[in-house]
This record gives C-alpha cells, sequence and structure tokens, in this order.
C-alpha cells in the first residue's frame, strides 16, 4: 500500500491519495457471516494488518477482487458506505469459488484486492433528487451509496428507493431496509413479484413503481442495478418521461482476473469494466454495443 | 540525445555476448539443427547466436510475458484458519540480443501497455526492469513479412539499447539510450563513419524494396482499415465472413508479439501449497468473457474475432500503445488454419471498401 503501483492517476489516489492493494492480496478475517436470502450470505471482514486497514478506503460503486485461498479469485462489489460502516462483501453461491467461499466459518482468511473501478458521482450529484432503483441482489452495489447519502441527508433533494424481489424471502438487508423505512427523509417503496399471505406492501414489477412514487425527472438521478429484463423496463419507462441518458447510472458485471486493466478479459465496447467502469452512463452503456 | 555509432567485427559480437553473460542472461535467436526452426532463447556459449536466422517462430514477448508462470504460492492451514503467502521472486536480468525489429516493437507496446496505463503490472515489471534489448535490421523479408505497413521495420527506429545492422565492413552499431552509451564507451570500437551511415541507409532501402507487392501495396490500406474499424463501419456480413474462418485455436493470440491478454487460475500442488498461475488467453475462446452462473454476454465468433482487430487496428488502442497494435510480423498469417491473419483481414476489408475491386 505505501508505494503507488500506478502513475498516482487511478481514481482511489485522486480522490484519497491511498493506492488500492495491487497485486497481492492482503489477508482479512472473517468476523461473521449473515444469512442474507436464500444462496446469498454476508461475510463481515476486517484487517488484521491494521495499517493496512486504515489505508482502505472505498468509494461507492467500487469493487475488490477476494481471494478464497485454494479456491481462486472474484470480482465483488462493496456494499458498506465509505464512511462509519463495517467492511463487508453479500456474495451469491454460483460458481466454483463463491462456493467454496459458502463454506467457510467466521474465522477463516480471505485475500483483498482493491478497491478498484470509478465509483458512483457523489459531489456531482448534490442538489439533486436520488432515485435508486434495485432487483433482487441489484441492491448490494446501491446499499453503499444509498447509505452514504443518507448519512449526507442534507446535501440531496428527494431520496427514493424503487426495490423489488420475486418474493419477501429475497429481499436483500431486510434490518436496513426496516430501518429505511422509519427515516422520514427517505421515500421505499418494496414491491414483490406475486401476492403473498402476510404481505401488506407492494406486488408487480418494480417499473410499475415508478408511476406510484410519482418519480420527479427534473434535477434528478437514477441509479438502476438488477437482472437485464428489470433494467430494459426500467430504462425504458425513464426515458419516456423525459429523463436525461446522462442521469440513469448503472454498474457493469463482467469477468475479471487482474482488476487493474491488464487482463482484458472486462472489455466491453472500448472499455475496460475494471478501470473505466463499473458505473456507467446509459448514454455510455448504449454506445457499448454489447450486451448488459 | 545524438545517436553515436560503431562498426564491430563478427569476433567482437561474440565478445560482446561472452561480456554481457557475466551480468544478465542473454537470449538470442538460434536455429535448431533437426527442424531448422528458430527460437529466441537463452544462449549456452555465444556460438549458438544466429544474427542471420528468419524471424523466430515465437515471439519474444515469450521471455517477458511467458505462457504461463507463477505470481503467488500460498498454503492455507484450514485448522489453524491462517494462511502463508510467499510473494518472493528473484529476476536475473536479461539481455534480448538480436531481436527482430518487429518483435522489439512488440516489446514497446507491452511496455506501454502493462507499465503506461493507469496502474503499473508488477509481474511484468519484474521481467522487464532490468533489460538490455539489442535489435537487428532485417536485410530482407521473411514469407509473410509486412513490418513496412505497420512501421515497426525493417530496421528499428526507437526503444532498443543498442542496435545492429549487418554492412560490408562487419556489423554497424547504433547507440539508442544512455545504457547502451555506458556498455559502448566501455570499448575501443572503431567509429563509423559517414559512409557506414550512408550504407545503412541504403540497406534498409534495399530491404524495403525487397518487400512483395501486396505488403507495399497494402501500406495505406492498414491506415484506411484503421479508420474504418474504429469508427464501426465494418459490414456485419464483412465480420460473419472473418467470424466463419475462426476455429478459435487461439494461435494467432499465442504468436502475437503484441497479445497481452491473461488469465489467472489457483492450483493445489500435490504438497498441500497453491500456487497462482498466470497464463495468457485469447479473446477468440467461447468462454472468454464467460462469467460465473453461465451468462456470456459474447458468444458469436464474429464478436469475439471483431474484438481481436479492433485491438490491433483501432485508434482508442492505438492511443494505448502509442502506434498501432499489429507489428506486420506475419506469424498470424502463418499459423491461422483459417484465412483470417491481420494481411487477410486487412484485405477483407479492402475488398469491402472497394466493392471487390481489388
Amino acid at each position: 500500500m505505501s508505494n503507488c503501483h500506478g502513475n498516482h492517476e487511478h481514481g482511489n489516489c485522486k480522490t484519497t491519495g491511498l493506492c488500492p492493494i495491487v497485486t497481492f492480496p492482503e489477508v482479512v478475517n472473517i468476523d461473521e457471516i449473515r444469512d442474507e436470502i436464500p444462496e446469498v450470505k454476508t461475510f463481515y471482514l476486517s484487517f488484521p494488518n491494521k495499517d493496512v486497514e486504515r489505508e482502505f478506503r472505498i468509494k461507492s460503486g467500487q469493487f475488490i477482487m477476494c481471494t478464497v485461498f485454494g479456491a481462486g479469485e472474484f470480482a465483488v462489489s462493496l456494499p458498506p458506505s465509505p464512511e462509519n460502516d463495517r467492511f463487508h462483501i453479500s456474495v451469491r453461491a454460483v460458481g466454483k469459488v463463491t462456493h467454496a467461499l459458502h463454506a467457510l466459518k467466521p474465522g477463516d482468511k480471505l485475500g483483498v484486492r482493491g478497491p478498484f473501478g470509478n465509483g458512483f458521482p457523489f459531489d456531482e450529484i448534490k442538489g439533486k433528487n436520488i432515485i435508486y432503483v434495485a432487483g433482487g441482489i441489484g441492491l448490494i452495489p446501491l446499499r453503499s451509496s444509498i447509505v452514504h447519502a443518507l448519512q449526507h441527508r442534507e446535501d440531496f433533494g428527494r431520496i427514493i428507493l424503487l426495490y423489488g424481489a420475486r418474493s419477501s424471502k429475497d429481499l436483500m438487508y431486510q434490518p436496513d431496509i426496516r430501518e429505511w423505512q422509519q427515516n422520514a427523509g427517505f421515500e421505499t417503496f418494496i414491491t414483490i413479484d406475486r401476492p403473498e399471505e402476510g404481505w401488506t406492501g407492494e406486488v408487480g414489477y418494480v417499473n410499475q413503481l415508478i408511476e406510484k412514487a410519482n418519480v420527479p425527472v427534473d434535477n434528478s438521478v437514477a441509479f438502476v442495478c438488477g437482472p437485464p429484463v428489470m433494467f430494459n423496463s426500467v430504462i425504458g419507462e425513464f426515458l419516456k418521461r423525459g429523463m436525461s441518458e446522462d442521469a440513469i447510472i448503472s454498474t457493469l458485471e463482467r469477468q475479471m482476473k487482474c482488476g487493474i486493466g491488464k487482463c482484458q478479459h472486462c472489455a466491453v465496447g472500448r472499455t475496460l469494466v475494471c478501470t473505466d467502469g463499473p458505473v456507467y452512463t446509459y448514454r455510455q452503456i448504449k454506445t457499448l454495443g454489447e450486451q448488459i | 540525445m545524438s545517436m553515436s555509432m560503431y562498426i564491430l567485427s563478427s569476433g567482437e559480437i561474440s565478445a560482446l555476448v561472452t561480456e554481457l553473460q557475466a551480468s544478465y542472461d542473454v537470449y538470442g535467436p538460434q536455429v535448431e539443427p533437426q527442424t531448422k526452426q528458430v527460437f529466441f532463447d537463452q544462449l549456452a556459449t555465444p556460438a549458438a547466436l544466429d544474427l542471420e536466422a528468419p524471424i523466430p517462430s515465437m515471439p519474444v514477448k515469450e521471455i517477458l510475458f511467458p505462457q504461463m508462470e507463477r505470481i503467488l504460492k500460498y498454503k492455507y492451514d484450514a485448522e489453524n484458519q491462517s494462511v502463508a503467502m510467499s510473494k518472493q521472486y528473484f529476476e536475473r536480468p536479461k539481455a534480448l540480443f538480436g531481436l527482430r525489429p518487429c518483435d522489439l516493437s512488440g516489446i514497446l507496446v507491452l511496455d506501454r501497455f502493462f507499465l503506461g496505463q493507469e496502474f503499473v503490472d508488477d509481474v511484468y515489471l519484474t521481467h522487464r526492469r532490468q533489460c538490455l534489448l539489442i535489435s537487428n535490421t532485417c536485410l530482407h523479408p521473411f514469407p509473410q513479412c509486412f513490418c513496412v505497413c505497420t512501421h515497426s521495420g525493417p530496421d528499428a527506429d526507437e526503444g532498443f539499447d543498442l542496435d545492429l545492422t549487418k554492412l560490408q565492413d562487419g556489423y554497424l552499431l547504433r547507440v539508442g539510450s544512455e545504457k547502451g552509451q555506458a556498455i559502448a564507451d566501455a570499448h575501443q570500437w572503431q567509429v563509423a563513419t559517414p559512409l557506414h551511415a550512408k550504407e545503412f541507409k541504403a540497406v534498409v532501402d534495399r530491404s524495403i524494396d525487397l518487400f512483395p507487392e501486396m505488403a507495399t501495396d497494402n501500406k495505406a490500406w492498414v491506415a484506411k482499415v484503421m479508420n474504418r474499424i474504429t469508427t464501426g463501419f465494418v459490414k456485419q456480413e464483412t465480420w460473419e465472413y472473418i467470424g466463419d474462418q475462426c476455429f478459435e485455436c487461439g494461435a494467432c493470440s499465442f504468436v502475437c508479439p503484441t497479445c497481452s491478454c491473461f488469465n489467472i487460475e489457483d492450483t493445489q500442488t500435490p504438497c498441500g501449497e497453491c500456487e497462482r498461475l498466470r497464463m495468457r488467453d485469447s479473446c477468440s475462446f467461447e468462454g472468454y468473457a464467460r462469467m460465473a452462473g453461465d451468462h456470456n454476454p459474447r458468444q458469436p465468433v464474429e464478436d469475439r474475432r471483431n474484438k481481436r482487430f479492433f485491438c490491433k487496428l483501432s485508434y482508442p488502442q492505438s492511443k494505448k500503445y502509442l502506434r498501432p497494435g499489429c507489428v506486420g510480423c506475419g506469424r498470424c498469417q502463418w499459423v491461422c488454419p483459417g484465412d483470417i491473419g491481420l494481411p487477410n483481414v486487412v484485405q477483407y476489408i479492402r475488398r469491402e471498401i472497394t466493392g471487390g475491386q481489388n
């Protein structure tokens, strides 16, 4: 961490003066594991090396490369807020490495490189309304920005969350959601696909909430994360209402091996998701010429 | 800096190799006696060096960016929940003696890509840090060469520490860096005369004249094709025609001096340790962009092919490399089991532009 591996031109050095962990993973301890929803667990982590921990600063929307020793490395977005939040990751067991991660227990060690990526704009959107739109585990990459925005509530106009999942069991971060619903400065709309016994919230798809929430399009930004089907219908709805393509912001996910713009696995259009992204505006995504 | 030039005899060249071997691992072109194949490999003796050998079968990137290398070793103790990592590796300085100009340009592309972007690649830097580069002018083109189209030959004009050209009186040695000058200053080599400089120019001109018409004729077209690829004006049918001929073998990427994609895998060794291996990859492979959960955003082969040619021939990519991504060595043309080596792709796009006239 002490010496810069870049030319001090990457995001982290510019904003914080601190370099990410570039080549060799730094060991972290798994302090606690929480079952989030089926197949998804949240891992609370800490650095045994306190010097590294002090210098490990993240920006909302960035990601890390996480090593499961013996299995391999994967890219994962960061849900904690950059300020006053516990370092954690939320991961769905999908492939070889993430399944190996799910088999670990508290006290086991992981490796971490990063943080990498451009991150969500924060200073640029001050004074605007923010609309967060998430589907399923799309809430994971948005959580960081949501918590950060709420920590600086006075800097923004309306803050709205439109969140949808298949069923009430598939809603991520339920303790957070309960807290957010109590927050008078935060308008939350939660929906599930089909009616359920005991469910008093909305039923239907996320794009239907846009109408319901009376979403402002002027002086607003929308952060959209979710499965491609949801993404396309939500974007369509926003564009119909006259929202600018630059004001719709999302993150892309790709296979990544290095995180520092060298392995080229995450090349999309002319850009690399690891260094040019993962945060893109809809205007940029449109020019990439590839599936989301 | 003004460029010093000297004239060296063959004996002085051999002496230089021996001398460099004291402080460097010296690599150079050698002809394998049985197969007559040329390999750029570590020299056991100065006599093994063959400066007149054709361009090596494999690019010299092999030495700085190996097919596979270990970048980390660790052992995880599950019982005690602890990990021991070892990341120390020692690299001997390397001297690359007798690089063909295309391979030298390839190294410069890798330098700019691995060291000159937002992040520095530590692994490449370890190999590259103490390298000495000695290039060797091509007196005539070899089959499939088209470096005249890509500004990377037949003589080297940047990036070398020392450069050799065979003239009547011996080897003309041009100095290209302070490191090279320091080596020259330690010797009593004969200083070259203006006549030698004139002969050098004539030798290069003659070499350029010897390129087949197809190569020189394509020169202007490389720039036009770059323009087309950058602006996205190449028709889908042309990419499909190119994609139809791709066997997805990845050979073009492995022999390309500038292809630098890699994969990283952690593997268990029999003694319970783990190694993190970095190995070359190719964007032609179907699984290249496949993610966990089997979502593959880049499926059709033509999508993957157009990615490769975008890397080799487009302005945004050239901005990273400070030159085109292709160095004109022609190796992809030798190895491609289809017919989509880079010069052919230029031809196909050219045919599209001219409506099949040429």
